[in-house]
Parts: C-alpha cells; structure tokens; sequence
C-alpha cells in the first residue's frame, strides 16, 4: 500500500485523479504562414522535470515561451495550475525563464540581477535582502555577489540566472537549454546538480533540450517534438525501450531499423519477414494484420553473438564486420548483413582490446531475443 | 654577429615604436597645439592698424632687453561685457535646448530603426543620411523660404484653416530651434542607432519574464544600456550647436545672438582679431568643461572593474 502511494507521487500522471499543474490544450502558434507549435495537448504535473526534446527547429522553444507567455498562441488555452493564463502577458505570469543565453543584465551586479524581479514583486528591502542572500547561498555564488556578468565564467553566468529566476519562487521553472553553454565537463556535473536543485526546492520544471542524453539524465518525463507536433511523452525509460515512432526510436540513441511485413501474429507473438530475408519474432500485445508494413526497431546492445546460427534461424543475422568504434567501456561494430543495410551491435569490453574476439572483414553471426525489440506501425 | 643583428632589431624595434607614437602626437601638434598656439598669441597682443592685424607680443627695446607685453584687457572685456555674457549664456541655452529636443525626437527614431525588420533598416537609415547630400548652407537657407510670413508653412496652416494670420517664424529664437534640430538630429540619432541595435532584445524578455511592464523595464534595462550612444549624441550635437553662427544667422534675429555671430563680427566686422581669438578660448573652454563632465559620468556608469 505504501509502495503504491509512493509511486503516485513519484508518477503523476499515471494517477487519473492527478491534476495537471500546466495544461497546454490544442495550442497552435503560426509565424506567418509557418506552424511553429502544430495543436499541441499536453498535461505537465507538479514536481516533475519535463523535457521537451527535438532537433533544432522543431518548435520546442516556442512552446516554452508560449508558456512563459513571450509568445500569445494562434489558437488553443494555456492553464498554470487552474489558472487560464493564455492572455495573461508575461510579466504577471506566476511562471520564470531562465534564458538560453541567460539574458543577464550587463550593467547590474550579480546581487542586482538577482534582487530585479524581487523589486518588481514590491517587496520590502529586508525580504529582498534576506531572499537575494538565500538564493546565492542556494547556488553557492555568495563571493561574486558584487561581480558584473562579463567578469563571470559560463558555470557562473549560469548560476546567477539560476538564482534569478528561483528567487522569485515560481510556480513554474522553464529552462532553455539550460547547459547549453557550458563546455562538456561542466555540463555534466550541472545535470546532476539541476535535478538535486529542482528535487531540493520542488519547483516544476520545464526544460528545452536538443541533447537527448541530457533529457534522458534529468527529466521525470520526456516530450519528443518534431514539426510542431509532440510524437510521443513517456519517461526516459519508456521513450528508449518503447518508442512508438521511428523518428522518436531514431532520434534517441543509436537503433537498428528493419523494414518488412507481418506474416504471423498469434497471441502476442508477431513474426516479420524482413526486406533483408531473415524473419524476426518480436513480443507484441498489439494486433496485427497480416501482410501489415511495420518496422522493427532493435537497439545495439540488444545484439550478441550468435553460437547456434541456423540458415533459416529466427532472430539471427550474419553479415562482416566493416567498422568498429572502440569507446572504451563497449565498442560499436557495424556489421554489413546486406548491400544496403548495416547493422550496429554494441559489445561490453570485458576483454582488453588486444584480445577482443571481432576483427575487422571477420564473419559474425548476431541474435537477440523477442522481448528485446520494438514493432514500429508509423 | 648575432648579437649585432639582435641589437639592430631592437633598434628597429624602438624606430617602429617612436614612429607609431609619434605621429599621433606630431599630428596633434601641428594642427591642434600649433593653431591653439597661435591664437591664445593673438588673444594676449592688441589690435593694431597693420598687417596682420596686432601688435606682436615681445619687442627688443635697446640695452639687450626683451620686453613681452601681455594684454589681458581681451579677456578682461569678454568677461566683463554683458553682450559677450548674454551671447555665452544664449548659445549654451540654444545648445541644451536643442540637444534635449533633438533627444526626445531622435531616441524614439532611433529605437524604431533600430527594431525595424532588416530589410527596412537600410533604407530608414538612408532617409537619415540623405539630407547631407545637400549643402548644409542651402538646407537652412530653404527653412527662410519655408518659414518665412508668406512661406510654405503659413500657406499651409492657413489654408488649413489653423490659423487667420501668418505667424512670425523667421527671425525668432523658434526658427533657430527648428534649425537646431532639423540640421543636428542625424547626429543624434546614427550613434543611439549603432547602439540600440547592438541591445540585446532577450533583455527586455528577461525583464518581463521577471515581472516588470513594458515602460519600466525600457527604464530599468533599455535606457542605462544605450547610455553611452545617448551621451556620444548629445555631444555631437551639443557641442556644435554652442559655436553655431549659420542658423542663427539666417533664421535668428537681431535679438537671437549667439557667440558664433559675435566671433564673427568681431573678425570680420571690427577686424579685432585679439578680441575675437579671446572669445574663441573662452568658448574653447565653456566646452571641454561638459566634455571632461560627461566623459567622467560615463566612466562611472560603464563601471570600473573592482
């Protein structure tokens, strides 16, 4: 019983009696004739770190400041926590922005940055004082508190906007690529402390990524956008082992594609007959017609080497080594299997390299089991 | 041997060193200090009937003596007559007048190129920039016809029905105001351009973002970072506007005088060349006293790195 009332909390949106804490309902925003945000619905729940994920272009900015409220929506409703806010402009909204380039003020010093939105909210010199002195402590930037933004570094920068928009507590966090301008080490360490800040002060927040190992990292949830249109919303988890989409299974990580047609589907059982010649026996719930165009979608470390290859063998396929991509952990080989098709297998690097069984131009014959891919119908 | 090769190239060195110093400061010599010379050496000598028109200022009298002979009566005069007095204190009016209105039409200008779409950008700019294509004489001497009793603006306004009977325009301390700002307001508006454009728009969003209204966060965020354009306008106006002897020429009247127009009497009217390089200094000076000010204010504003 408590476990379950734990995973509630934990998972929001799988409680029907939740109520969203942002709902974006049918939200269409058009620059001129282009559709930046294409009827979008989206339900975002208190406590979460949501992700909103696509490729530059994608729309998923301008659904962030839909919801800061910069930009009105053509068509659809915004609500913050019951609240209609979709003709509520951005300076009353309870909702704060941290800025992809962080927009801090040049002529004001760290302290006044922060203290900016306080004086706007009217608040007493004291409360201002005490909140300004809280936030830098939070974010551990209490020495730079006389500093000019152009005498920081980006870790720095980062912070300050960080404590910029917190101290105001918002309801509602939204981050444009938050990390984006840190250098690769540093963003790494930021992933963790964004997600122990956001779990520490429990704000929910929305942020915008293209880095798909970053959303992965941080978010409670993912929204993967492509064209103005969220494709699919799951958890990290979910949207890897589970897309329901090529492009979603494409963009997250490195995944093997196989184009072919259902010719047996009993109980949860589908064999496909791949354009490659070889039939592949996946775990479906779904129904499916026979003859159906699908996809079948099989990540690389899903793959191992096959002992019993079988000419007419389910699930295996040989081919020759061409590339491989030694990444110290695992390595990647990239396995001609046909003319047109190579297939990527990732392999734990148990042995040191020189002892690795695989070689480049040498025969392998490769497997998986039918739990370990996914059948793609769009 | 090598060593002889070092010392030359440090030689060299030295040379290129002298020479990238020196000719800043030759220049600026010849044509600032040289000329600054010769006129602080008129404004201390005394008129006299002769070519050039006054007394050299050491003369060798015998027994080996140098007499110099300093006439301080110039400056003496340009400070103790009210003419000079009420010229001096109507030009810096006429000045900061000017500058404030050319400020208040040229910001709002200013901004909107500066926010305008790309493709309009040139061309507004160009509209600016225009008018100098046409001789500064010639435009002030088209406001005469314009503002003129029976000019374009009172046939305008009177067929307009706005009024009965021609305003007096020209000859008045406002046809000077028009010409001020009509003649200067590019000069302010092209350096505040060159900053608002260089702003960063997601400024004003952060601004918002953080709860502040449109107005106030120009206030807050807008005006303090166009600052520097704000100060270079104003001083590419102000200070030309304070010697200015064409507009009020022209469009001013006999009661509208400025120290340009008496610089100019005196020159060329009294042929008293001490007097008039005596009022030139103490104009020289009334200007790089709001200079050095401003210049200070924005040192402060830009922030000393602590």
């Amino acid at each position: 019983m408590a476990n379950s009332v734990e995973r509630r909390n934990l998972e929001p949106w799988q409680d029907p009696r939740a109520m969203p804490y942002v709902r974006i309902d049918h939200v269409t925003k058009k620059f001129n004739d282009i559709y930046a945000v294409d009827d979008v619905t989206l339900d975002i729940y208190q406590g979460e770190f949501f992700s909103l994920l696509g490729s530059s272009g994608c729309g998923k900015s301008t659904l962030l400041r839909l919801m800061a409220g910069l930009e009105r929506p053509t068509a659809g409703r915004i609500y913050i926590d019951g609240m209609d806010v979709t003709d509520m402009p951005a300076y009353s909204r309870p909702v704060n922005m941290m800025f992809q380039s962080y927009a801090l003020f040049p002529h004001m010093t760290v302290e006044q940055n922060v203290e900016f939105g306080l004086k706007q909210d009217r608040l007493s010199r004291q409360e201002r004082a005490e909140r300004v002195s809280d936030m830098l402590t939070l974010l551990q930037i209490g020495e730079l508190r006389k500093r000019k933004p152009d005498q920081l570094s980006g870790g720095q920068r980062q912070r300050v906007a960080l404590a910029r928009t917190l101290a105001k507590h918002p309801k509602l966090l939204l981050l444009d690529e938050p990390l984006g301008a840190l250098d690769k080490r540093l963003r790494e360490s930021a992933q963790f402390e964004l997600v122990n800040l956001q779990e520490r002060i429990g704000i929910t927040f929305v942020t915008v990524t293209h880095d798909q190992e970053e959303a992965m990292t941080m978010s409670t949830r993912i929204a993967v956008m492509d064209a103005g249109r969220i494709l699919q919303v799951d958890t990290p988890t979910a949207i890897y082992e589970y897309p329901e989409y090529r492009f979603v299974a494409d963009f997250i990580g490195l995944v093997n594609l196989f184009e072919g047609r259902v010719v047996e589907n009993e109980g949860d059982q589908v064999v496909i007959e791949s354009t490659v010649g070889r039939r592949l026996r996946l775990r479906d719930l779904r129904p499916h017609a026979i003859g159906a165009p699908v996809t079948v979608a099989i990540r690389p470390e899903k793959l191992s080497i096959c002992e019993t290859y079988q000419e007419d063998g389910v699930n295996q396929i040989k081919g020759v080594v061409e590339d491989i991509a030694y990444l110290g952990d695992v390595s990647i080989y990239r396995v001609r299997v046909s003319p047109a098709m190579l297939v990527e297998m990732t392999l734990t690097n148990v042995q040191p390299r020189t002892e690795q069984v695989l070689t480049w131009g040498q025969e392998v014959a490769m497997e998986w089991s039918p739990t370990s891919g996914v059948v793609l119908t769009e | 041997m090598h060593k002889l090769l070092a010392k030359l190239r440090l030689r060299d060195r030295h040379l290129a060193r002298l020479v990238n110093i020196g000719a800043p400061y030759l220049w600026l010599g010849l044509f600032f200090l040289l000329p600054f010379a010769i006129v602080l050496h008129i404004s201390l000598a005394e008129t006299a009937l002769a070519q050039p028109p006054y007394t050299s200022l050491w003369e060798w009298v015998d027994d080996g003596i140098l007499q110099i002979r300093l006439n301080l009566q110039n400056f003496s005069t340009v400070f103790h007559d009210e003419l000079y007095l009420a010229a001096f204190l109507n030009s810096l009016g006429v000045a900061l007048v000017g500058t404030v209105l050319c400020l208040l039409i040229g910001y709002p200008m200013a901004y909107a190129i500066a926010t305008a779409p790309e493709r309009w950008r040139v061309v507004l700019l160009m509209l600016i920039i225009l008018p100098f294509w046409t001789s500064f004489l010639i435009r002030v001497y088209a406001w005469i016809s314009i503002l003129k009793p029976n000019g374009l603006l009172n046939h305008l306004l009177m067929g307009l029905g706005v009024i009965d009977a021609p305003l007096t325009l020209l000859h008045t301390q406002t046809a000077i105001y028009i010409g001020v700002v009509y003649s200067y307001l590019p000069f302010m508006i092209l350096p505040l351009y060159a900053n608002l454009t260089r702003l960063d728009f997601s400024l004003l969003e952060a601004a918002a973002d953080l709860g502040c209204r449109p107005f106030k966060a120009f206030l807050k965020v807008t005006l303090p970072l166009s600052l520097p354009g704000l100060v270079a306008g104003s001083m590419l106006v102000f200070i030309p506007v304070v010697g200015e002897f064409v507009i009020p020429d022209l469009l001013g009247g006999p009661d509208n005088l400025m120290i340009g127009n008496m610089l100019w009497t005196e020159f060329f009217g009294n042929k008293d060349w001490p007097l008039a390089a005596a009022l030139t200094l103490s104009l020289l000076g009334l200007l790089v006293a709001p200079f050095v000010l401003m210049q200070r204010l924005e040192r402060r504003i830009e922030g000393e790195p602590s």
